[in-house]
């Protein structure tokens, strides 16, 4: 219900967006963070996310799937838009009327320094991503969302738009496949 | 190492998690005071604009000319801009409105039908207009 009001209170005043904002984008942070393990990179496809997000904010409506899953959603279609064309990938950063850029610069640059501090404590993190870097995007995804994010599989199910039976046979494949990589690793 | 004891080592393996993000705020307030540019995109003004000028042309030196005959009379004289304008373009304006429509659709979760209408009734002008042409054309 608290989704609802905050849902109408975003449509009726835009600047009410820095709620949502609030309450997601760590997650969704960690989520692009734990996809891609490069800081950079997750901070541009992360502000992407919202910035689509706060675009369609309007369209969506309460039927069906969470705030929460629809961001899952467009994160997920954002990494993969990005994974596929990396190098024609421009950063949102550039579109964004930021007011103190060298201020954002600054907590970029910390915040970067933080998370690589923190990413050289999970080393066995580290050689699973590396092999996941490897499989198909399909794998990636649902591998991702299942054991890195801890999410069930409805909610994949949901956030892929795949039936519960596609997702468990891509998580058989995928976890097969990820376990040769991470044998040979 | 097995399936089930590799899936359970991936369960229980330690993860970067994020505890507290510095840019997060001022990346709100950005977002949040942003303002959609494409919609202000000179194209929306420039395509109708050729198209009313177009339609006003045609009334002019044409008058007694019909959208049918128009088509035919092209057909009859240049049959690769007849194949290009009545054919391939169509299919290719269904196809991109078609996936526009599709990402609009993913972006806005699950819709209602009218706040999802209101999104994309041009798209779906788009495509009625496509399969009108061609209509016509294959007559």
């Amino acid at each position: 219900m608290a989704e609802i009001e905050l849902l109408n209170r975003i449509k009726s005043n835009p600047a009410e967006f820095s709620e949502l904002f609030n309450l997601y984008y760590k997650p969704i942070f960690g989520y692009i963070l734990r996809r891609t393990g490069n800081f950079d990179e997750a901070a541009d496809i992360t502000a992407d996310t919202f910035f689509k997000a706060f675009q369609h904010i309007k369209t969506f409506s309460y039927k069906g799937i969470s705030i929460k899953v629809w961001l899952y959603r467009i994160a997920t279609n954002e990494l993969n838009i990005y994974l596929r064309q990396r190098k024609k990938y421009n950063s949102i950063f550039d579109k964004l009327d930021i007011k103190d850029k060298d201020l954002f610069a600054d907590y970029i640059s910390d915040d970067k320094k933080e998370y690589e501090s923190e990413l050289q404590k999970h080393d066995q993190f580290l050689s699973v991503l590396k092999g996941l870097k490897t499989l198909p995007i399909k794998y990636q995804e649902v591998i991702s969302l299942k054991y890195f994010e801890g999410k069930d599989n409805k909610e994949i199910a949901e956030i892929l738009l795949i039936k519960e039976g596609t997702l468990k046979s891509l998580l058989s494949r995928g976890l097969e496949k990820l376990r040769e990589k991470c044998n040979q690793i | 190492m097995e399936k089930d004891e590799f899936e359970k080592k991936l369960f229980q393996m330690t993860k970067p998690e994020i505890d507290q993000l510095k840019h997060q705020d001022m990346l709100a307030d950005a977002i949040a005071n942003s303002k959609d540019k494409t919609v202000l995109s000179l194209w929306w003004l420039i395509i109708p604009l050729y198209c009313i000028i177009m339609f006003l042309m045609k009334s002019l030196f044409m008058p007694s000319a019909t959208l049918s005959s128009s088509i035919h009379d092209l057909i009859a004289k240049q049959r690769f801009l007849a194949y290009l304008f009545f054919l391939i373009s169509p299919l290719i304006f269904i196809l991109i409105n078609i996936i526009s429509i599709r990402k609009v659709y993913i972006l806005s979760g699950s819709p209602k039908s009218l706040n999802f209408l209101r999104t994309v009734w041009l798209n779906v002008f788009i495509i009625i207009f496509s399969i009108f042409i061609l209509i016509v054309y294959s007559l």
